[in-house]
């Protein structure tokens, strides 16, 4: 526990870095969002209308960086991300309308994605040299050909042509938001198939990974002893399984990680909802307050992933939990 | 053989052969060995790396890994116990997975010479044992699980805190003795020890060595040991058997081995140690390296070698034959009664005292 404890906070250190690097981040860069506003109204405006964008952005309050610092701060730990330049509403509401959608797709994807790769590279690992190493190179072609070509095509065969999945959104444009019944089930069904072109892309580095572990760990001396123990067969699959697993969970927290920041081919395929294409829009109109909003949710979601990665990785391998002297 | 011979023998290797790779690309590691272990007795199998002789154990209890296969000769193991009135044996080479599974750790139990690897790094001492006993001894509760698991930790000299540890939480020593706890699990017939205290420091070596004699002598397990330490060998084994590129070179009663050897490679590997008592002496070794397993010589395979190498030695093979009015066997023309063959005064000696009784070595001084 004592270890955690310390993990815990180095974490939040490592936020707190994070969160003042997200903040002097747009003071770094040039441009300036008023002028991309006023650019997009083409002169179509008089000096007192640039005036007043001017002020309601704040302008005028000349403040040093310093003290912006800590009012950024205090706002933060009120949940106020400041309101959107582009789609006039506050940056929190917009987040809360797609990260949950980002959060289901690419989540579900990357955790089937870890499930299958992982079993069957276990398996593949253990009868290497069998018939069912033929899985390997399909896998990995299947990795290897573009992702917006491999949805492209899934989309316009299975969507357009067989109508097998409804293509376009996340669910049925009939039905009310909400947790009803219809509206979760239609959810699901819109997202059959943007979840099986993103498993299937990324299925063979999983079923790689675990296999070439597994072929390592099998040939390690446990694994050897639990055969002449008279363990199952099952049993001692099991033992190297165990085993070999744990570089594939370190690869997956970082997986999970990423997961907030979206999909932006995915979403732009299949036009779903999600953080990635609205972090686009962001960047292209220089929407500050939406990007740092949208960094600070992928920066604490890659924190939150690594410590439950480590967290887990601890539970998994006793060796980790070596106490060291500070 | 009579009766007693045969419900007292454990293990029959008759003719047993081993080869890495099939076809034409196969090499044969082990080479029509026939050795037998009896009841409660220690053999020791000696030899360098590369001699054969851990293949011979993974090949008779069936742990060989690809590409390693049996490639002939026969493994009778007796499964009944000693207080039966026959030997009731099975064939390790051709039993079915499952009657192995039976057999192993039962009756055959394997120790290997680094425990660190040896033991599943993600399982906590007490769980390494629940595991075994799981599997062999179902109806077991858990309570009486880990009775056993203490139990079985005293008998190698471990406190019973030591159930809650992992294996890298333990020193070498610990490890092995856990290992070797492990291996006394289901009170099996026979031991398999491969180079159990290679990887150890002299004193836990001792400590080990010791532990086992006692442990033997207690339970009556028999044990095949493999080293290439022969002074080591000498103060456990009842019976020594020296192997060289995958054949058994000489046979004999573990005093009379390391006191008069008759084989010049078993002359080589006992002057490539330091006597464990006694005087300093040189240490010569074995001129030369183990030969290449797919471009072994013809004839005695050590000839090469061999500084009493014949003109015969390249030409034709030595069986393993009895030495005359010796309960010992080897493999070297120079013992085949030839008149021609002079044998030079090393191998001819007959219990010759190699080591002073401790304490003389005082009276040695410096050399």
């Amino acid at each position: 526990m004592r270890i955690i404890g310390r993990r815990l906070l180095l974490y939040v250190l490592t936020a707190w870095v994070a969160i003042s690097v997200n903040f002097l981040l747009p003071h770094l860069m040039p441009g300036n969002p008023i002028q991309t506003l006023i650019g997009k109204l083409q002169g179509q405006v008089t000096p007192q209308e640039i005036e007043a964008i001017r002020l309601s952005f704040g302008g005028g309050i000349d403040k040093g960086l310093l003290s912006q610092y800590f009012t950024y701060i205090d706002q933060l730990f009120h949940g106020n991300l400041g309101v959107s330049i582009t789609l006039s509403s506050p940056v929190s509401t917009i987040l809360k309308a797609s990260v949950p959608w980002t959060i289901g797709l690419i989540g579900v994807s990357t955790l089937l994605s870890f499930l299958i790769g992982t079993v069957s590279g276990a398996l593949l690992g253990w009868t290497r040299g069998s018939r069912l190493d033929a899985l390997i190179p399909t896998a990995t072609f299947f990795q290897a050909i573009p992702y917006f070509f491999l949805a492209t095509v899934m989309l316009l065969i299975f969507g357009s042509n067989l109508h097998w999945f409804p293509v376009l959104g996340a669910y049925s444009q009939n039905l009310h938001p909400g947790w009803t019944w219809p509206f979760v089930a239609s959810a699901f069904r819109y997202a059959e198939l943007p979840v099986v072109s993103i498993v299937l892309s990324s299925v063979a580095g999983w079923m790689l990974g675990m296999r070439n572990m597994m072929i390592t760990v099998a040939a390690e001396d446990f694994v050897l002893m639990s055969v002449a123990m008279g363990l199952s067969k099952r049993k001692v699959i099991m033992t190297a399984a165990r085993n070999a697993v744990l570089p594939s969970i370190a690869n997956l927290s970082l997986a999970i990680g990423l997961v907030v920041s979206g999909a932006l081919l995915v979403e732009l395929v299949f036009n779903y909802p999600g953080v990635g294409d609205l972090l686009l829009n962001a960047v292209q109109n220089e929407d500050y307050p939406l990007i740092q909003g949208i960094f600070l949710v992928i920066t604490l979601a890659v924190l939150a992933a690594n410590l439950l990665a480590d967290v887990v990785y601890l539970a998994l391998d006793p060796r980790t939990r070596t106490e060291t002297v500070a | 053989m009579d009766e007693t011979r045969t419900k007292n023998r454990i293990l029959d290797l008759r003719n047993f052969s081993v080869d890495y790779g099939w076809g034409d690309g196969a090499v044969r590691a082990v080479d029509n060995v026939t050795m037998h272990v009896d009841r409660s007795t220690v053999v020791g199998i000696a030899g360098e790396s590369g001699s054969g002789k851990s293949t011979l154990i993974y090949g008779f209890t069936r742990l060989l890994r690809a590409p390693g296969v049996i490639a002939g000769g026969e493994a009778l193991f007796n499964l009944s116990d000693a207080s039966a009135s026959e030997g009731n044996f099975i064939n390790l080479v051709t039993a079915t997975e499952s009657e192995m599974r039976r057999v192993r750790w039962s009756n055959i139990s394997i120790v290997l010479q680094s425990a660190l690897s040896a033991l599943n790094p993600v399982l906590r001492v007490r769980a390494q044992f629940d595991q075994v006993l799981k599997t062999h001894r179902p109806h077991m509760s858990k309570s009486q699980r880990r009775d056993r698991t203490i139990e079985l930790l005293a008998l190698v000299g471990l406190n019973e805190d030591r159930l809650r540890r992992y294996p890298h939480e333990l020193s070498g020593g610990q490890r092995q003795r856990v290992m070797i706890a492990l291996a006394l699990t289901l009170n099996p017939s026979l031991v398999v020890m491969d180079e159990p205290t290679t990887a150890l420091d002299v004193v836990t070596q001792r400590e080990i060595i010791g532990k086992l004699a006692e442990l033997r002598s207690q339970f009556g397990f028999a044990m095949i040991f493999i080293t290439h330490d022969l002074s080591l060998l000498v103060e456990l084994a009842d019976e020594i058997v020296v192997m060289y590129a995958g054949t058994v070179v000489e046979r004999a009663p573990a005093q009379t081995l390391y006191d008069s050897p008759r084989h010049p490679y078993t002359l080589g590997l006992l002057s490539s140690f330091p006597p464990m008592h006694g005087a300093r002496t040189e240490l010569t070794g074995i001129p030369g390296s183990p030969p290449d397993l797919s471009d072994m010589p013809g004839g005695c395979r050590f000839h090469p070698r061999c500084p009493y190498a014949m003109e015969r030695c390249a030409r034709e093979t030595p069986p393993l034959a009895q030495v005359t009015n010796e309960s010992r066997s080897v493999a070297c023309w120079l013992h085949a009664g030839d008149e021609d063959a002079a044998v030079p005064v090393e191998l001819r000696r007959v219990g010759v005292e190699r080591h002073p009784p401790l304490g003389a070595e005082n009276a040695e001084g410096e050399t």
